[in-house]
């Protein structure tokens, strides 16, 4: 495998003085899909924030292509990840493209105008998100798995090799969340590092070459989804009974009957 | 001691025991300097009197001992302050209007006494004489105060242009005809340069361009200041940038003024008047 | 938008040259502009009364609409102005101090207001920005409702412990441009610049925070400096313009709305520019109604500009459903 965009080693987070993170670990590569998996309350979004730098880090070790995150400041670490958060405001007056455009912003210097490439990259983010045909919608009037496309294309124009998604699909419909989850793999199949926090683990095990289970704060398990997601963790971890069957979908007994 | 006699002590010790009320002086809350001064000149001694503007001015030597109550918006005096002198009468202003329907219904008799031009200082003073029933004190108090008036206004020699201005900063709030002051200073001799200008207020913000074109001989500003710092007002208001082509400027002729009498009526009005004259207008 | 806002500050600045409490011929105040007219009370009143009035009306204009869009911006707040971060409060307090408790100082009256406008806000951001959720909007905005309700309980004990006085704070709380030529503007004009060219400078950044602080500090942004940065350039260009014009909230809340409405967009390189010429505008209009509607009598201009400001923004308000 080609060496890792991001590492992060044993990284500790306090939130006031709560602890959140008290060693986790992880590294994506190019072209894979990584999810973040793990109970509410596991630390999942402030490990994708944290190594994302907007998240402060008590200790621990982040690079991005081997430079340590410290020294990666403002633009320089916009072009290396994009961010999407979980949930983004949505502002009057806004259009898909005004927005989609704002990815550029780390590439266009103060008082630049944005050059040909640059619009060239706003609207191959729209069309990758299938978003180009509403571009010039108000936010404000588009679907919640509209919206979500949005602020993935706003990532995508960032032209960041690796692609953080806190919780895309957490308020979508099943339909959305579909569409959301084949762009996603679409996007890792082109050669992008998706970093993908998610709490549906069926949805996990559907997508990711490689499933990272948070739990208390800690990673509790790195590896390919059948080797990771095994029904002793699941019951440990999730307190549920359930498993991977052999086509890779989760299976739950929910009642525990 | 005959019957007769008798019958005469008797009707005079009535008479006395029915009269003596009348004769006492009632109890009277002066909140104004006009009315304290007025109540003081026809022999009825106020049980309190309001502050005087900015608590500097000093009400007449007569009055040294009346206790004073503190003014403040919107009703004027504290009520309760007020209610312990036990006032039938209070004599209030315009300005403390709110406070009139509390203290009547504390059961006290309010006037407002406010007169804003000279000639309103006869009528309010006979207003008040009359609800004081001190009639014909007042009567003779009044013909005196307007004798003094047209006297003070003997010898008139020029109407010089004058802009008198409340001292808020340079910009031009002008005291209008229908103000205290500017009455005053109209009857004193000056020429407004407000003209026939009125205002409800009777003061009002006028435009700079007019002062330039109107062109004043003479600029009297009157501040809300301690008499300490006239000179230093003086100088500010003599350097405005503005006024620099006027011939008061030029002639040197800006001149602030000092105390109250030009910011609220006064029985003294005449004294006020020749002092105008003697110290801005200069038109003996 | 842009175009029609110019159009409309030149034909304001233009009306506030010729008209006037007193006629001055148009071929006289050509020659007083172009330098030709003898020295006279005609030049005088256009050169040293009128000419400095405009500017300061210009400035003052832009630097409330600016401020305010710049708030609003910062805040994600369409209800901000300068009210909200004590500016207000702040100025307010130090102009009556001037006029209540030291009306012999008169002459610094603009400075105090800009001091204590600028404290008030600086008391704002100190709290705002410290403690666990440090630049948090929530948390700002707090802090300026409670600074601005600290500074108007003291403005308010000061006209009643002042009442006699009250009249001279009047005038001032309504708000208005002098004629005091440029003695105003040559002692403010460093603070109106610093907060325009802080202004240009935010347009970019502001933006890129309408979609929240994680996308802007996603796209490299450090979202906390740039609100700090926009609330005191905010801070600046208010306290300076209530330290001319007295206190003119109005414009500040309004001109912004009224900029995105008719222009469509929300993009801060659009708004702020707008924001700056239309505020311009429309002082520069409602100072001139002021001066000439009952001339020689000048109006409070605070009242006037709501007064031309509302129905033009209900307007708007109404055909952007």
């Amino acid at each position: 495998m080609s060496e890792a965009r991001l590492v992060a080693t044993d990284v500790h987070v306090k939130i006031g003085d709560t602890p959140i993170l008290h060693g986790a670990s992880m590294s994506v590569h190019a072209g894979e899909l990584l999810a973040v998996v793990g109970p509410n309350g596991a630390g999942k979004s402030t490990l994708s924030r944290a190594v994302s730098g907007l998240q402060a880090m008590e200790q621990g070790d982040v690079r991005w292509g081997g430079t340590p995150l410290g020294e990666l400041k403002g633009r320089k670490i916009a072009r290396l990840r994009a961010f999407v958060p979980q949930r983004a405001p949505v502002p009057a007056g806004v259009t898909v493209r005004e927005a989609v455009e704002l990815g550029r912003s780390p590439h266009i210097k103060a008082f630049q105008r944005p050059t040909r490439h640059d619009h060239d990259a706003v609207d191959q983010a729209m069309e990758r998100t299938n978003t180009y045909e509403f571009a010039d919608r108000r936010l404000t009037t588009l679907s919640g798995g509209e919206l979500q496309r949005v602020q993935i294309a706003v990532g995508l124009a960032q032209e960041a090799p690796v692609l953080i998604a806190d919780e895309p699909t957490s308020h979508l419909d099943l339909g959305a969340t579909a569409i959301v989850a084949r762009l996603l793999r679409r996007l890792a199949d082109d050669g992008l590092s998706v970093i993908l926090v998610v709490h549906d683990l069926a949805l996990a095990a559907a997508i990711a070459d490689t499933v990272v289970v948070m739990a208390a704060g800690k990673t509790a398990a790195t590896g390919k989804p059948a080797e990771v997601l095994t029904p002793e963790r699941l019951s440990d971890v999730w307190r549920v009974d359930a498993e991977l069957d052999d086509a890779g979908a989760l299976r739950v007994n929910w009642l525990g009957r | 001691m005959g019957p007769m006699n008798r019958l005469v002590v008797a009707v005079f010790l009535a008479l006395l025991l029915f009269a003596a009320p009348a004769q006492a002086a009632p109890r009277v809350a002066a909140l104004t300097p006009f009315s304290a001064s007025t109540i003081t000149r026809l022999g009825v001694r106020p049980v309190v009197v309001g502050q005087t503007l900015g608590g500097t001015d000093q009400y007449l030597a007569s009055l040294k001992g009346v206790p004073v109550l503190t003014l403040t918006h919107p009703l004027g005096p504290n009520m309760e302050q007020l209610a312990t002198y036990n006032p039938s009468i209070v004599l209030s202003s315009k300005t403390w209007q709110r406070g009139s329907a509390p203290m009547r219904r504390l059961g006290m008799k309010v006037y407002e006494s406010d007169p804003t031009s000279v000639a309103a200082v006869g009528r309010e003073t006979r207003a008040i004489g009359k609800l004081l029933g001190r009639t014909r004190a007042a009567n003779s108090l009044a013909t005196k105060i307007e004798n003094d008036v047209r006297a003070a206004q003997q010898g008139i020699k020029r109407r010089l242009r004058v802009l008198l201005i409340l001292g808020v900063g340079r910009t031009p709030y002008a005291m209008l005809a229908n103000s205290w002051g500017g009455d005053v200073v109209a009857k004193a001799g000056g020429q407004l340069l407000t003209n026939g200008l009125t205002a409800p207020s009777g003061i009002v913000r006028i435009s700079d361009e007019i002062v330039v074109q109107r062109n004043p001989d003479i600029i009297i500003a009157v501040p809300h200041g301690n008499p300490g710092a006239i000179s230093k007002l003086a100088k500010y208001y003599a350097s405005n940038p503005n006024w620099r082509n006027t011939k008061a400027v030029k002639n040197k002729r800006v001149y602030v003024a000092t105390g109250n009498q030009l910011l609220q009526p006064y029985p003294g009005v005449a004294a006020t008047i020749r002092s105008v004259r003697a110290k801005f207008l200069k038109n003996y | 938008m842009v175009v029609t806002a110019t159009v409309a500050l030149l034909a304001a600045a233009t009306a506030s040259m010729i008209l006037g409490a007193v006629h001055v011929p148009f071929s006289d105040i050509w020659q007083s502009l172009t330098g030709q007219a003898e020295e006279g009370p005609l030049r005088q009143i256009v050169v040293e009364l009128r000419l400095p009035r405009t500017v300061s009306a210009i400035v003052v204009g832009a630097a409330l609409g600016v401020a305010g869009a710049l708030l609003q911006g910062a805040l994600a707040n369409p209800l901000a102005s300068p009210d909200v971060i004590g500016v207000t409060g702040g100025a307010g307090f130090g102009a009556m101090l001037t006029l209540l408790v030291w009306p012999s100082a008169i002459a610094l009256l603009p400075v105090g207001a800009l001091v204590f406008g600028v404290t008030a806000a600086g008391i704002v951001f100190l709290i705002g920005w410290s403690g666990a959720h440090a630049g948090a909007i929530g948390r700002v905005i707090l802090a300026g409702i409670a600074i601005t309700a600290l500074f108007s309980a003291a403005t308010t004990s000061l006209m009643v412990a002042y009442s006699d006085r009250v009249q001279s704070a009047i005038f001032w709380i309504a708000g208005g441009l002098s004629s005091d030529g440029w003695s105003s503007l040559s002692v403010v004009w460093p603070y109106f610049s610093v907060g325009f060219v802080m202004a240009i400078f935010l347009a970019r950044p502001l933006d890129r925070l309408a979609l929240g602080d994680d996308v802007a500090a996603s796209l490299g942004g450090r979202p906390r400096l740039v609100r700090l940065a926009a609330a005191a350039a905010a801070a600046l260009l208010a306290s300076s313009a209530a330290a001319i014009a007295g206190l003119l909230g109005f414009l500040g809340l309004v001109i912004p709305h009224l900029v995105r409405l008719a222009g469509g967009t929300a993009s801060h390189r659009f708004v702020i520019p707008a924001s700056a010429l239309t505020g311009a505008a429309l002082l520069v209009a409602a100072d001139t109604l002021a001066r000439v509607v009952l001339a020689p009598i000048e109006l409070p201009v605070g009242p006037l500009m709501v007064v031309l400001g509302v129905p033009l923004f209900l307007w708007l308000l109404r055909e952007a459903v």
